[in-house]
């Protein structure tokens, strides 16, 4: 402990040197604004910007690269709330109930309650990456294709807690997103699927311009459509700030995602991205008004946005840890340690401990950064709702363009959104909701993927996942948790479903739920 | 007055280099550099200090431009197809020579031919190297060949995918020795080798930087190297050719015009390139990522590819299109 304190001060006394400071405040300036323009993630974001870290010093370029990566979790959560576009896939589920906080004039305690709940599951899990990561991460590297494929069955029965409409809508829509998976190279035998001569098909379908199609251009065709244009937004100051039954609705969900978060994240592989979806479906499920979900329940903003921010910290610990490229993110991390002469590998936190503990405190201080240049712009960016919307909308479908665009610099990307948004809008006119099919496209070639690795690996027995523990645990607690959700449903008939159907719009009601 | 002038300069500046055309030296403007992986990629990571030294010679931009997916085949492709004037140019690995053959095998419309892109000089080339986990029992090829004999298909590897670079080179081992692994691809090099790190498969072929630190922590225990010499960074590690198994390969980068620039810009460009790679910068960058320069001339190159390119048909065609097994 006192060594880890003496660490600790080492490290301070690097991050807070004034060139490494200056460079954590730009990343996270930096982060934040990628992070704002739809479609451009922290994966973009990171990848764009990292050429500029070769001129520097290795540990000023790491702390220059985190702050922009977990700068564009923070800023992923604005246009969210604000516009109904996810940044990234991981800011899925806080359109929901983000962007209808806005629609009831919450824009600013949203914002305020993203933030405040990211800077805590930001800070909570750098402790947790300093006092754990190496038995962590050997823990985690046992995490082989068949827990791989328990964990997303795990991720799968989020479903169930998504929607808030008809069950079998919900699960239409995740067929079509596990569909949409489909496309691509065969991961195992190298065929090509449904690519209709595209080479830009070869890799399957982004999420990113998928989840931009059918959240934020469906919600600006939808608009566009009203016989009355909405009305503008007129934010007033108290307006800003969370109300205390707010603050008090979002702790538990705070510290039950930072933990659910975190520990996702520090399985190798892209897992991360179900750690935001999970989190909304744990909160659902343990929340008293589950029916407020989807409607504007804060717990739906708080949980999911701390689980997404720690995942970012614990996608660090295989990476600092062992060395290990544990998904694209630490991947590009690692290129800009190697071009600068650093080793990644087990030894880098001996051999290396400015550069681990100096990187351990600028996380600390990049939270704070980010806190302090978060919670003021609440209040710019609520005003951006002020602008009349003839010129609001097609000034963010210009964004979403140019922001999918430069993601991988592809039309077809641009094509694919355009696509995804007359679907997202012909699906929401029919009501269905459009979350699960990004859940599906997600999950979709991780699943393929470690499965059939997983049958490789056992010569194409079945028994390989129960027999492995990690992997029969979590299928123990899958099952568990199917027959729990169940059990309304086959007891009493009644699932807060019903209460919501009764709560619904009338005009979202038309079909008269039984 | 005063304005005219102004205005007939302005448009005779304008004017000049249009009208210059074909005399105007090359380059005039930018030249970008596609580099058909993401940053970070070994792609990227050889483009960015080649451009940086080709900039110092020409005094001129040299832009690194990734256009990535689909296993590099959209990058390749749109340097394939683009105009011939020397100012797009392709920096592209080993697995340039597969895409067109995997394309072939199953009867595909070929993203690009390989004639399509003319070589200007070879950049690198690092051989991979065999590593198994240093918790199994095989202390070297002969005892690793032997144990796969009496186990046909129970001991595994993990590559970088299907087709891809590290799985051809286990492909030419197991032909060499005639054994049968259990080959498991994953999306990349680096879940790769996390895989062999978390003790999910025996075996892989990995470059020898990435796997460097991981030797000498103790994880992984190198068997032989896939190089004509020995690797300098694993003296004692013997070669797949001294052990009597007539196979090489290299992890290479290159670079590439497309087919039809003129001869003039193709020569300025191979000059260019011959001085970036004696520029001190560059060969400081290079020793950071550990990865030899291996510097050869179009000429000699385009032999090398030749070779490069035939064993790794003949590969793809002993691997055949893979059938799910019943």
């Amino acid at each position: 402990m006192l060594e880890t304190l003496q660490n600790l001060y080492l490290g301070f006394s690097i991050a807070l040197s004034p060139t490494v400071l200056i460079y954590a405040f730009a990343g996270c300036v930096i982060g934040t604004l990628v992070g704002i323009l739809p479609g451009v993630g922290p994966l973009a974001g990171i990848s764009l910007l990292l050429p500029a870290s070769f001129g520097l010093e290795a540990t000023t370029a790491i702390v220059l690269l985190a702050g922009i990566y977990y700068g564009a979790m923070y800023g992923g959560s604005t246009t969210s709330i604000l516009m109904r576009i996810p940044g990234e896939a991981a800011s899925v589920m806080t359109c929901i109930d983000g962007y209808a906080m806005t629609r009831k004039g919450r824009a600013g305690a949203a914002l305020a309650i993203a933030a405040v709940g990211s800077y805590i599951a930001g800070t909570a899990s750098v402790v947790g990456l300093m006092l754990l990561a190496p038995p962590l991460a050997s823990f985690a590297l046992r995490f082989g294709p068949p827990e791989y494929v328990a964990l997303l069955l795990l991720g799968l029965l989020a479903l169930a807690y998504m929607s808030g409409g008809s069950v079998p809508k919900s699960l239409a829509m995740a067929l079509l997103g596990l569909l949409l998976g489909m496309i691509g190279i065969d991961p195992m035998t190298g065929y090509f699927r449904f690519h209709y001569g595209l080479v830009e098909l070869g890799d399957g379908i982004g999420v990113v311009p998928v989840a931009v199609g059918l959240f934020g251009v469906s919600e600006i065709l939808l608009s566009a459509g009203q016989p009355t244009p909405p009305a503008v937004m007129k934010p007033m100051l108290r307006d800003l700030l969370p109300s205390r039954q707010e603050w008090r609705d979002s702790a538990w969900p705070i510290g039950r995602g930072t933990v659910l978060g975190f520990l996702i994240g520090i399985i190798p592989g892209s897992a991360h991205i179900i750690s935001s979806f999970v989190s909304y479906a744990v909160e659902r499920r343990l929340s008293k008004h589950p029916e407020q979900f989807g409607q504007g329940a804060v717990a739906g903003v708080a949980g999911p946005e701390s689980a997404n921010n720690s995942a970012t910290s614990g996608a660090f610990v295989p990476m600092l840890a062992l060395g290990v490229p544990s998904g694209p993110i630490p991947a590009v991390m690692l290129a800009a340690m190697m071009v600068h002469g650093i080793s990644p590998g087990p030894l880098l936190i001996t051999q290396q401990p400015e550069l681990f503990w100096g990187f351990i405190a600028s996380m600390y201080v990049g939270n704070v950064v980010l806190l302090v240049l978060n919670l003021p712009l609440v209040g710019v960016f609520v005003n951006l709702l002020r602008i009349p919307y003839p010129f609001l909308y097609p000034a963010i479908l210009v964004f979403s363009v140019v922001g999918v665009y430069a993601v991988n610099g592809s039309v077809v990307d641009v094509g694919i959104m355009a696509v995804m948004g007359a679907v997202g809008y012909l699906l929401r006119k029919f009501e269905f909701e459009t979350a699960p099919i990004v859940l599906g496209l997600v999950l979709a070639p991780m699943l393929e993927m470690s499965l059939r690795q997983s049958l490789a690996l056992s010569s194409g027995s079945y028994a390989v996942f129960v027999q492995r523990p990690i992997a029969a645990t979590m299928l123990l607690l899958g099952a568990a948790l199917l027959l729990l959700s169940l059990r309304p449903l086959l007891t009493t008939g009644l699932d807060w479903r019903r209460s919501l159907g009764i709560k619904q719009e009338p005009s979202l009601e038309e079909r008269g739920d039984p | 007055m005063i304005t005219r002038l102004l205005a007939t300069m302005l448009m005779l500046s304008l004017a000049l280099p249009l009208a210059a055309g074909a005399q105007e030296p090359f380059p005039a403007r930018p030249i970008s550099l596609v580099a058909p992986f993401p940053p970070g990629g070994v792609a990227d990571l050889m483009a960015r200090p080649v451009a940086a030294a080709m900039e110092k010679v020409l005094k001129s931009p040299v832009v690194v431009v990734n256009k990535t997916g689909a296993a590099g085949a959209v990058g390749m492709s749109f340097v394939a197809n683009s105009k011939p004037d020397g100012y797009t140019l392709l920096m592209a690995l080993s697995s340039i020579s597969i895409i067109p053959e995997a394309d072939k095998l199953f009867d595909r419309k070929p993203a690009y031919t390989m004639d399509q892109l003319t070589p200007i000089a070879l950049i690198s080339a690092d051989p991979t190297i065999f590593v198994v986990r240093a918790d199994r029992p095989w202390k070297s090829v002969k005892e690793f060949v032997d144990d796969a004999k009496k186990r046909p298909e129970q001991i595994s590897y993990s590559s970088s995918g299907v087709y891809g670079t590290l799985h051809m080179a286990m492909e030419m081992l197991s032909h060499a020795a005639g054994i049968t692994l259990k080959h498991v691809p994953y999306a990349g090099a680096g879940p790769a080798l996390t895989a062999i790190l978390g003790g999910h498969v025996d075996a892989l072929a990995s470059g020898p930087a990435v796997v460097l630190p991981h030797i000498k922590a103790g994880k992984l225990r190198p068997l032989a190297g896939w190089g004509a010499k020995r690797v300098a960074a694993l003296p004692d590690l013997p070669t797949f050719k001294e052990l009597g198994y007539d196979i090489e390969f290299y992890i290479w980068a290159g670079m590439f015009a497309p087919t039809g620039t003129p001869e003039p810009i193709l020569r300025k460009l191979r000059d260019t390139v011959r001085q970036a790679v004696q520029e001190p910068d560059f060969k400081a960058a290079m020793s950071k990522l550990e990865t030899p320069i291996a510097y050869m001339d179009a000429p000699e190159f385009q032999k090398f590819w030749d070779k490069d390119a035939k064993m790794l048909a003949d590969a793809i065609k002993r691997v055949g299109k893979i059938e799910e097994k019943k």
